[in-house]
């Protein structure tokens, strides 16, 4: 693995990585680009697992008193819907991003741990796939998202629902921490010469935010997970009611990592805005530092805020003050980056894509979950709200008006550099219409049915309440989602075999992603780049929009001497071994390693369904193999 | 592209407009809206709401009216000279991190105030009401009165009713949206909330929900509240404390059932003697006529529990009453080990009952948790199958030969469809 700027020396290279294509090539990449496509087919593909859920679940509600699917099944579907939309989706469509493009815009060859990277895809797969299956044979997790204990202990749920819950998120969780870990090595070890952290793009920026709020954020929900964990299968009293546990044990614990959580997902989708909208306004951030310390703000403050999510249990007016207070507060780091946003266009020329047009909706719509975010931050007023379908419409705002539609965003951005080929911008205005039009007939009238008194996760509701129009607007609202969804995916598919017409940089951008080819050669960099200021794309091709800036080396000419020509855009396509750069060789470990953990989580079902005979031996068996792997994958070589 | 503005203002609009439409619409529209001051505690949150909706608005309105003036100002034309580069300015993000602060001061400050309000201990002398959380109904209990009912509050309008909020199994969470916000049920925990309903409240009814997601039937826990004068409700309450008295016949049928008993002490039944309770008024209940259309329950009935309404003219509430406190048949009918019918011989007590007391059971305008109007037919359907009639219920199948979810099969001890007639029959004079 290359470790620094160092002009690689000619390797001895073996069997190099060269295989580009055929399933075995994905099955044992190490390389953060493919990688990073495979969180993106996966995580997509999990988008329509969660969107067939959030279908039949406004189906279900419709019309009062609905028949479409039972208790039980709406109870597994709304619990694996926000499940899946968190921990499958918009998480691994986060990783997918940080895999591809951090190390490009850092000016890095790969990330710092490459295997461990594909352990961690491969964790988050298997992971996926396990706590998702249950769905097809109704034993799905049915006890909310964020799995309230007493209601997920054995008296209260027997049977295997929950424990598909308990260990698919522990399972998920080391994908995350892994990954973390990785990310902010990588972040911190491995930038090109003259990539100070003060020139450091603005996604890498919020996404180094983000590698330290998982690292935060999970260890909390690890431990009440274990506590769940060993209650159900070892009897343990955790959360045993008859021992005298308190329930707001879990609570608290849960949204300890539960509020930081928000902004993991709705980070990186900062950072990708950050990039669109100064591409396509031709001009450069606004405010970079005031973005960069505003997006740290919010990471330390979102970890002293969760009991916002805890109003109604009772803590007393002076802890409900204090939260109250704390919540509003992370108004204003939030309230300064949409003005920078603003700010970043005002002025500009700009260019209205597919990809700017989710950019700018993603601001309209945030704002939207920030302004009613600020009315629940009041606890008086929360007590009407909390557990509403007004707190749904709110959290649906932020993840997928911020969130999804920002990361779509960013998906019709760097699809070029990604695959060589453009997304139809034709089928991605229908996408951003559908999608822009339906989340909006969704999530608006919930606004009211919350406010008019419905209560959230019934899976029916009386006629005459007065939310039956509300309810009917929002399920035509997801037809709309869903044909949205439906050009998307005829969209991606068509491009991904399409004509590779894109070139390097093909809207004109200022970061380093963009000065190599697309797609990127598997060492990205056939020659290390020489930073020297936020921009260096400009500095060369646009010297005129960086002259004037601060941050720039002033001496332009200066600066195209020290990049040289082949930084300018790089053209070389020749493999890592015609250029004796040394690249991590492809293994299989990894995926075993992964493999094996995850059967090792699965065995303690076994407990419950089987004998603990079979479950001790699944479970030796399966260490036995994890060790294995493990062994097997530090004990060859990297490169 | 341009049209993208039009749209983005859409729901600026919406929200005006629907905002102008709520508060010119009645109850009736909105029947369960959180926008009233009927309590004192409802009128304090409304007067944070108005002042954090009215400043959320101008923000949300200035700020998407500035993204709008951009967008339509600086769209890209062909040919259009270099945009002015500019990487910040000192004294415009000054004024973008402070003006935040001064919209946040004054929701703060009422935020603050109210919260320290309406959490101080209630006044003394307030009406005391328990509140239990049950998978899926509510208990209500008002001790100093010796009450404990169910699914039905009656609270007098005018006079501070304390609630002590507690469970018996999961988290749930107490809910009357049009008379205060909400407060969790939580295990091992007591949770206490307090309001007073305007003394100028009519007789009226409101429906309240579960908000805490608490199991399969979270949807179907359900409760209403009566707001009525204090004269109708020590009306209501002298009588809820009396003992299951039935109607006249039955009172008498037991006296001399009891005095029988005294004859032929061999034979004595296990069931003690009940008091010859006096036939007095039946006390105030709310008047059905009152319950207005969206807190009578239309949950339709599910089409697999099948039971012929002309039977339940043939119920005969003697019949039904030795049937189910015949030990006997606590095979079969069993309802006395999961209910407390006070009077009757008592296998269960209020604290561990895992039903609602039936003792007035006659009185109140709903069953199941405030999912089925209370009538004849629903009581013999809920009787006959409440597996199927309410998901995850813990009450049993008892219809014989009918298909228990619970059982996984057919119920072989239970009851003929006479027999629940006659059940239903005695319930219904539980007046």
């Amino acid at each position: 693995m290359a470790s620094s700027a160092a002009p690689a020396p000619a390797f001895a290279a073996a069997p190099a990585a060269t295989g580009q294509s055929g399933l075995w090539s994905w099955l044992t990449t190490v390389d953060h680009k493919r990688i990073g496509m495979l969180y993106l087919w996966t995580s997509l593909a999990f988008l329509f697992v969660g969107g067939t859920e959030a279908f039949i679940l406004r189906l279900q509600l419709a019309h009062p008193n609905g028949q479409v699917v039972s208790a039980e099944v709406y109870n597994q579907l709304f619990t694996m819907h926000g499940t899946t939309m968190i921990f499958l989706v918009v998480m691994p469509l986060s990783a997918a991003f940080f895999n591809f493009l951090i190390p490009l815009q850092i000016g890095a060859r790969d990330v710092a741990f490459p295997r461990l990277n594909a352990f961690s895809y491969w964790v988050y797969l298997f992971g996926g796939i396990f706590i998702t299956l249950p769905v097809f044979f109704n034993v799905a997790p049915d006890a909310g998202w964020f799995g309230y204990a007493p209601l997920t202990t054995n008296q209260f749920s027997p049977g295997i629902h929950i424990d598909f819950w308990v260990l698919g998120l522990q399972i998920l969780g080391v994908s995350s921490l892994a990954a973390a870990v990785n990310f902010i090595t990588t972040i911190i070890h491995m930038r090109a010469p003259g990539m100070s952290m003060a020139r450091m793009p603005m996604f890498t920026w919020m996404s180094f935010v983000v590698q330290f709020m998982l690292v935060l954020a999970f260890p909390a929900i690890t431990i009440a997970l274990f506590f769940l964990q060993f209650d159900r299968f070892f009897g343990t009293q955790f959360y045993e009611l008859a021992a005298g546990a308190d329930p707001l044990l879990w609570q608290h614990l849960f949204w300890i990592f539960g509020h930081p959580e928000v902004y993991i997902l709705v980070l990186p989708t900062f950072g990708l805005v950050s990039e669109i909208t100064p591409t396509f306004s031709e001009k450069p951030l606004f405010g970079y530092n005031v973005m960069v310390f505003s997006g740290i703000l919010i990471g330390f403050l979102g970890f002293g805020v969760w009991a916002h999510h805890m109003f109604a249990v009772g803590m007393g007016a002076t802890a409900d003050t204090i939260f109250g207070i704390g919540t509003m507060l992370i108004g204003i780091p939030t309230g300064i980056k949409i003005f920078n946003w603003i700010a970043t266009m005002w002025g500009g020329n700009l260019r209205f894509t597919v990809a700017m047009k989710f950019a700018i909706a993603f601001v309209a719509l945030f704002l939207i979950g920030g302004v009613s975010g600020v009315m629940h931050a009041s606890p008086p007023t929360d007590l009407q709200q909390t557990d509403t379908y007004f707190i749904v419409a709110h959290f649906h705002y932020v993840l997928f008006g911020g969130s999804v539609m920002g990361i779509m965003g960013g998906i019709y951005h760097y699809f070029p550099k990604m695959t060589g080929r453009f997304l139809s911008e034709k089928l991605g205005n229908w996408h951003f219409w559908m999608f822009f039009i339906g989340m909006n007939l969704t999530f608006f009238p919930m606004h009211f049915s919350g406010m008019l008194g419905m209560p959230r996760r019934v899976y029916t509701y009386d006629a005459g309440q007065g939310w039956d129009t509300f309810n009917l607007i929002s399920t035509i609202g997801v037809v709309f989602q869903g044909i949205g969804l439906f050009v998307f995916a005829y969209n991606f598919l068509k491009s991904w075999k399409g004509e590779k017409n894109a070139p390097g940089d093909p809207w004109s951008a200022g970061t380093l992603e963009w000065s190599i080819p697309s797609p990127p050669p598997e060492y990205n960099f056939a020659q290390l780049p020489i930073v020297t200021s936020r921009y260096p794309l400009w500095d060369i091709k646009h010297p005129e929009r960086t002259a004037e800036l601060r941050h720039s080396d002033p001496d332009t000419a200066v600066v195209a001497e020290a990049h040289g020509v082949p930084m300018l855009e790089q053209t070389e396509t020749r493999t890592a071994k015609a250029l004796g750069i040394p690249m991590p060789f492809p293994t299989i470990k990894p995926l075993f390693a992964a493999l094996f953990m995850v059967m090792l989580f699965a065995s303690l079902i076994f407990l419950h369904t089987a004998s603990l005979q079979v479950a001790v031996v699944s479970m030796i068996g399966t260490t036995l193999l994890f060790i294995g792997a493990v062994y097997s994958w530090l004990t060859s070589p990297l490169e | 592209m341009n049209r993208t503005p039009t749209l983005r203002l859409g729901p600026t609009l919406m929200l005006v407009g629907a905002m102008l439409a709520l508060a010119a619409c009645s109850t009736q529209t909105y029947p369960n809206s959180t926008f009233t001051s009927h309590t004192d505690l409802n009128a304090d949150i409304n007067a944070v709401w108005n002042r954090v909706f009215v400043l959320g608005m101008a923000v949300f309105v200035i700020v998407e009216l500035l993204l709008f003036y951009v967008i339509v100002r600086y769209r890209g034309k062909p040919g259009a000279p270099m945009p002015k580069q500019v990487h910040g300015n000192h004294t415009i993000e000054m004024i973008w991190t402070a003006s935040p602060i001064l919209i946040l001061i004054p929701i703060i400050v009422p935020t603050v105030k109210t919260t320290f309000k309406t959490q101080a201990p209630a006044a003394a002398g307030s009406l005391q009401v328990e509140v239990y959380g049950h998978q899926w109904w509510w208990e209500f209990r008002y001790p100093e009165l010796g009450i404990v009912t169910a699914n039905e509050l009656y609270i007098p309008t005018g006079k501070t009713v304390n609630f002590t909020l507690q469970t018996r199994d999961v988290v749930h969470s107490f809910w009357t949206p049009r008379l205060a916000g909400k407060r969790d049920l939580i295990t091992n925990k007591v949770n206490h909330m307090w309001y007073t309903p305007d003394p100028a409240l009519a007789e009226d009814v409101f429906n309240g929900f579960c908000a805490e997601y608490c199991g399969t039937s979270h949807a179907n826990m359900r409760f209403r509240v009566y707001t009525v004068s204090q004269q109708d409700f020590d009306s209501w309450a002298r009588h809820q404390k009396t003992e299951a008295i039935g109607s006249p016949a039955l009172a008498a049928a037991r006296v001399a059932a009891d005095s029988a008993a005294r004859r032929a002490p061999a034979r004595a039944s296990v069931i003690p003697a009940a008091a010859p309770a006096p036939v007095e008024d039946a006390g105030y209940v709310f008047p059905a006529g009152k319950m207005g259309a969206h807190t009578v329950p239309k949950t339709p009935m599910p089409a697999s529990v099948k039971f012929d309404d002309a039977l339940l003219a043939q119920g005969d509430a003697a019949r039904g009453r030795t049937l189910i406190t015949t030990p006997a048949n606590l095979g079969k009918a069993g309802c006395l080990t999961c209910h407390v019918i006070k009077g009757e011989q008592a296998y269960v007590n209020d604290d561990v009952a895992r039903g609602p007391n039936l003792t007035h059971v006659a009185s109140r305008h709903t069953i199941a948790g405030g999912i089925y109007p209370l009538d004849p037919s629903h009581l013999a359907h809920w009787i006959k199958n409440a597996q199927v009639m309410k998901p995850g219920t813990s009450m049993n199948t008892f219809g014989l030969g009918e298909y228990s979810p619970l059982l996984k099969g057919k119920v072989t001890v239970g009851l003929t469809d006479a027999e629940i007639a006659d059940v239903v029959a005695y319930l219904l004079t539980l007046k």
